[in-house]
């Protein structure tokens, strides 16, 4: 909204109301990064990830921050410009935030090498910035919401916007997922229960995920659950929505432990077997995502 | 796709075909994947971790010698804290010992480690073997 008002508006409450907005982003970064900024693993992995598949998760980040921005962002962006400038705050929160929390634990000290100071801050910055762009939404106040909430009643009149939902659906369902996958991916307990489960336990995991993505979304009642018209069968939602949805997190889930080096020198099978862990948060969090955003 | 009004989300009655082509190929990704963990399930047999090691490389390093090695688990079950010991034989006597960690080594799979001598083992026998470890 911060476009909207300053044609308005004064140019002190515009500023205020950037603060404000910009406090929420970092309020956003610590509630969604504390977790991962107190991970020793994640510690760990700022130093000895392969540098060019951080910088591939780096550069993964923006067109996902500006995509998520303008969907959900800061205000409810309307144009491109203004989805970016919120994508580039709240990467910039992140990479603050991170580096703050991380100095104030005691992480990083001055005589560490530059490359081990940068990593940390880098891997942490991706879900401490997804959480500022969340943290902007969801805190967020709601004056002047509903105006544009007449905007956001997607679809009727373009008969364009029928794909574009739908992809859009999905990487809400990916963020989601890729949020959750965040958390627990760098800890070493995915593949200690990777190397416990017995292939049963994978088969049991598989279904269970399935169906809690499912229920999730359309059988339990949460705000913003979603209906299925009368006369559509149950399954036609369950094909177009909770199967791609549980590719989405399996694919997140591969990119995840790839990224992580956890893939690295395994056998196919050991491979699906942890994407089948890490897809279990993913699931949730893929489903919480179609909810939430 | 999905028409968000008054905050509830509502499925539309007449979807686009690309969202039945991804529900198609999302379900045929999702049986496979049943099909073969189901498999493997089917085949399961509960093995103990089996391991070869091979030696890939022996160099000299500053202060000291190092042999490198890989350790292969042919098992469908992974073994943790798997230790590593290599030793230098002269004849039958052993001249020098070191021993190294793994913290797992998955099943079917592959890892590579190092153990450092303080000495050239020279034309001597190097001998590496696991000597023990823990189901994870």
């Amino acid at each position: 909204m911060n476009g909207v008002r300053a044609e308005r508006g004064d140019g002190a409450g515009e500023s205020l109301s950037f603060l404000i907005g910009l406090g929420r982003g970092a309020a956003g970064a610590m509630l969604f990064g504390i977790p991962m900024l107190m991970t020793m693993e994640l510690w760990q992995l700022g130093f000895y990830i392969e540098r060019w598949r951080l910088f591939l998760l780096l550069i993964a980040n923006i067109p996902l921050l500006i995509l998520l921005a303008h969907r959900i962002g800061f205000e409810r962006t309307s144009t491109v410009a203004e989805a970016c400038r919120d994508a580039t705050i709240a990467y910039g929160l992140g990479i603050v935030i991170s580096a703050a929390v991380l100095i104030m634990l005691g992480d990083i000290k001055p005589h560490m090498p530059l490359s081990e100071i940068l990593g940390k801050i880098a891997i942490q910055s991706v879900p401490a910035s997804i959480g500022a762009l969340l943290g902007r939404s969801q805190l967020g106040g709601q004056a002047g919401k509903d105006e544009h909430e007449e905007d956001e009643e997607e679809g009727g009149a373009v008969p364009d916007e029928i794909s574009t939902s739908y992809s859009r659906e999905l990487f809400l369902m990916a963020v989601g997922a890729l949020f959750l996958n965040l958390n627990v991916a760098p800890t070493e307990e995915i593949i200690l229960i990777a190397y416990k489960m017995t292939p049963w336990h994978a088969l049991g995991t598989i279904c269970v995920s399935i169906a809690i993505m499912h229920g999730f979304v359309y059988a339990v009642a949460f705000k913003g659950t979603h209906e299925i018209s009368e006369e559509t069968p149950r399954w036609h939602a369950f094909f177009r929505f909770t199967l791609p949805g549980y590719m989405v997190a399996m694919l997140i889930s591969l990119y995840v432990l790839w990224t992580f080096g956890r893939l690295d020198d395994t056998a196919p099978p050991q491979m699906l077997m942890s994407a089948i862990v890490l897809s279990f948060p993913g699931a949730i969090g893929a489903a919480a995502a179609r909810l939430i955003l | 796709m999905t028409t968000t009004a008054n905050k509830r989300h509502r499925e539309v009655k007449e979807p686009h075909w690309i969202e039945w082509a991804t529900g198609m190929i999302s379900a045929l990704v999702v049986v496979a994947t049943i099909a073969l963990v189901a498999y493997e399930a089917w085949t399961y047999a509960d093995m103990q971790p089996e391991f070869s090691i091979a030696i890939t490389e022996r160099r000299q390093t500053e202060g000291g010698y190092r042999i490198a090695f890989d350790i292969a688990n042919k098992a469908t079950a992974t073994a943790a804290a798997v230790t590593v010991r290599g030793e230098i034989l002269d004849g039958s006597k052993i001249v020098e010992d070191a021993d190294v960690t793994f913290d797992y080594v998955p099943a079917e799979s592959k890892s590579s480690g190092a153990i450092l001598f303080s000495q050239d083992p020279g034309v001597r026998e190097i001998r590496v073997r696991a000597v023990g470890f823990i189901e994870p």
